[in-house]
């Protein structure tokens, strides 16, 4: 619903908020009803409202994700803020918990006078998180969260700062197939991938594409994610002998899973493994027969965007490593939110703002670290991954050509 | 399916049945010497794994070479922790009870696993971890063939042990009538701290077989304690040779299964089995009479 410019909480929330406040009334002094009367952030800075896991199951990417926006925040302040003024983030900890993290997007709007928001970490947490921000009319910029149901819930506020969902993570690669002769492409394709809608999203978009332009699918194998055991499902696979193998995978599932393939001779002439191979720890688990190895990745270090180019050596200084995805999604995000306030030439809570933020994202490209960014009405990123192959025990992007450090090995070596 | 990859799944299996049956030979002899449920062996199992990682990476030597000292290590914890822990627990409620203990044993081991090396999948990477024999037509993998043979040549060793030596006879005794080994002179209570050893050990042997060909986790060891329950009392409660055959025939049955049904409802193959030797056959279908009595 669309609420007064005073921002004032609806009717049930009064209530929330009331029954709140003299629980906590001899707790927390500025409790107000009027919403944000306590710590409201002056004319001089935008204060910027975030939940994130910090512990919990998803507590090593939330860090990540908080390293990211915290380096977007420093990084903005040192080149004069957003339209002149500093920004500063408000961090809560949600723990992981899809009920905690409703009631701190809540706290935040409410009582931390949160003039943006940027969204929290995983899907579980941003729909919730959306919800909150749909209410209050708030533009939800969100750093993860690419599973269909993000998009699937009707939010016309949401943006995820990725370059494409899991069904889009091959487009790339299905377009270079496509484009071979038709004596040299691949005839049959066999897929495993493990029972997760993301996993699975990304192996099933390129199957789909493939199987209509006539790439048959000769072994379509699910696995539930507790497998480790898959000497099974690569016996099938080397017994149809199809012209490329994709792992729907997350990182043990994918390792054992060519390693059980290497063990049965199987020489397919591409193959395509999601996640795991961008895992620093990958090559060491696989030794040297990783050469020829195909994975979309969201990001890398590498790419040769100019912005990127500037976030990696800014991270790089302030942490001394170069930052992981899941940094510079939230970096993304950052950039994001800030093409928005700028195109739109505001940052305030008021709906009428927040619309115009919106508004922009929707008419609008947005140059960021993973390259230009639109979207479609439903917040779906309209890019696409890179794809990146191991090219003498190294990884490097193959496609698309303009970012290309390596040629596309086709067919691939032995492993 | 083509004859090729049916004989292929079938060679999969047996290997993978190998590895089950010194799991369960192990996990059945805990019982049979003394009623306990010992749900920590799995966790061992990946202890074990763990250390034979742990003495790759420091030293670069085989994996293998972990066992001179994993194998006496587990033996000496297995005859302490039967001394220390599991003999103080009343006779009246073993069972029960040790299902218990052990439990908290296994999360014990799980969260120093997961405290020492962290929660991140590690994996042996040997030069022969991809290489293979083929034989007919159907590769097998050399990893899986030393763990294959380790897994043989413990539970020949096991089975001589226990037919062909006073030790042996001394704790099949021990396995058969309590009362009537001590009036024997039989040392009863030490012998089952021996048997408890000797169980422990191979968790020691199946861990460093299992490490040579699977990325292993703190928490893995769940996935490894049901199937192996489900095999012991298809085999019959405290029968070695009970253990292996069900070992092999249901890691053979796992594997054929998963080409028509897939993966995930081909680990059904050890409930359905568990669940029907219940209703059918109580006490195992290779087992003596030690089952009746529960």
């Amino acid at each position: 619903m669309r609420l007064g410019p005073t921002r004032r909480p609806t009717p049930r929330r009064t209530g929330v908020a009331a029954t709140a406040c003299v629980a906590l009334a001899s707790v927390v002094a500025g409790c107000g009803l009027g919403g944000g009367a306590g710590s409201e952030g002056g004319d001089d800075e935008i204060v910027i409202g975030i939940s994130l896991p910090l512990t919990g199951d998803f507590s090593e990417p939330g860090k990540g994700v908080q390293r990211g926006y915290e380096a977007w925040a420093d990084y903005t302040n040192e080149n004069g803020g957003l339209l002149g003024k500093q920004v500063r983030l408000v961090i809560l900890d949600d723990q992981s918990n899809a009920d905690r993290v409703a009631s701190d997007y809540e706290r935040l709007i409410n009582q931390e006078g949160a003039d943006l928001i940027f969204g929290p970490f995983s899907t579980r947490l941003v729909v919730p998180a959306a919800q909150v921000a749909q209410d209050y009319g708030f533009l939800f910029v969100e750093p993860a969260g690419a599973a269909d149901e993000v998009f699937e819930q009707g939010f016309d506020n949401l943006f995820y700062a990725a370059p494409a969902v899991a069904d889009d993570h091959y487009n790339l690669l299905a377009e270079h197939i496509l484009a071979m002769p038709e004596d040299q492409r691949p005839k049959t394709a066999a897929y495993a991938t493990m029972d997760d809608p993301f996993a699975q999203g990304t192996a099933y978009g390129l199957r789909d594409k493939l199987a209509a332009a006539g790439v048959e699918t000769v072994v379509d194998e699910v696995y539930p994610p507790n497998t480790t055991d898959f000497s099974n499902i690569a016996a099938q696979i080397a017994d149809s002998d199809a012209d490329m193998v994709v792992g729907g995978t997350q990182y043990q599932d994918a390792v054992n899973l060519i390693v059980s393939l290497q063990q049965l001779g199987y020489q397919p002439d591409l193959a395509a493994f999601s996640t795991a191979p961008t895992n620093p720890e990958f090559p060491a688990a696989i030794g040297d027969k990783v050469d020829g190895i195909v994975s979309p990745t969201g990001y890398t270090p590498e790419a040769a965007f100019p912005e990127n180019q500037e976030f990696v050596e800014f991270f790089t200084e302030k942490h001394g490593h170069a930052p992981s995805e899941d940094e510079a999604n939230a970096w993304t995000t950052g950039e994001v939110v800030a093409a928005a306030v700028e195109g739109a030439d505001c940052a305030d809570p008021s709906p009428e703002c927040q619309q115009s933020l919106i508004d922009h994202l929707r008419e609008n490209e947005v140059d960021t670290v993973v390259g230009p960014l639109t979207w479609d009405a439903q917040g779906r990123p309209q890019s696409a991954h890179l794809i990146q192959q191991y090219v003498d025990g190294e990884i490097r992007i193959v496609m698309p050509t303009e970012q290309a450090e390596a040629d596309f090995l086709f067919p691939k070596p032995a492993w | 399916m083509s004859a090729s990859l049916l004989l292929q799944t079938l060679v999969l299996g047996v290997l993978l049945g190998g590895l089950y049956a010194l799991l369960a030979a192990g996990l059945t002899l805990y019982f049979g010497v003394m009623r306990v449920v010992m749900i920590a062996h799995s966790a061992f199992l990946i202890l074990a794994a763990y250390l034979a990682w742990f003495f790759h990476r420091e030293t670069g030597l085989d994996p293998l070479l972990s066992l001179v000292v994993t194998v006496p290590l587990f033996f000496v914890v297995g005859y302490l922790l039967q001394r220390g822990l599991i003999s103080r627990l009343r006779p009246a409620t073993l069972t029960m009870m040790s299902v218990l203990l052990t439990f908290a044993i296994a999360l014990t081991i799980e969260g120093l696993l997961g405290f020492f090396f962290t929660g991140t999948q590690r994996r042996i990477n040997l030069g022969y971890s991809g290489s293979s024999v083929e034989v007919f037509g159907a590769h097998i993998a050399v990893v899986k063939l030393i763990a294959f043979a380790l897994a043989a040549a413990a539970l020949v060793a096991l089975f001589a042990l226990l037919k062909l030596t006073r030790f042996g006879q001394a704790l099949r005794a021990t396995i058969q009538h309590p009362e009537a080994a001590r009036l024997l002179g039989v040392n009863t209570d030490r012998i089952a701290g021996f048997g408890f050893g000797l169980g422990l050990a191979t968790a020691a042997i199946g861990g460093t077989a299992l490490a040579l060909d699977s990325t292993i986790y703190p928490s893995l060891h769940w996935h490894w304690i049901g199937p192996l329950m489900a095999i012991i009392v298809v085999g019959g409660l405290g029968s070695i040779p009970g253990a292996a055959i069900a070992a092999l025939l249901l890691g053979v049955g796992q594997s054929l299964l998963q080409i028509p049904m897939g993966t995930t409802w081909a680990q059904t193959v050890f409930y359905i089995a568990l669940f029907a030797t219940l209703l059918v056959r109580p006490q195992g279908f290779f087992g003596g009479r030690l089952a009746q009595r529960f």
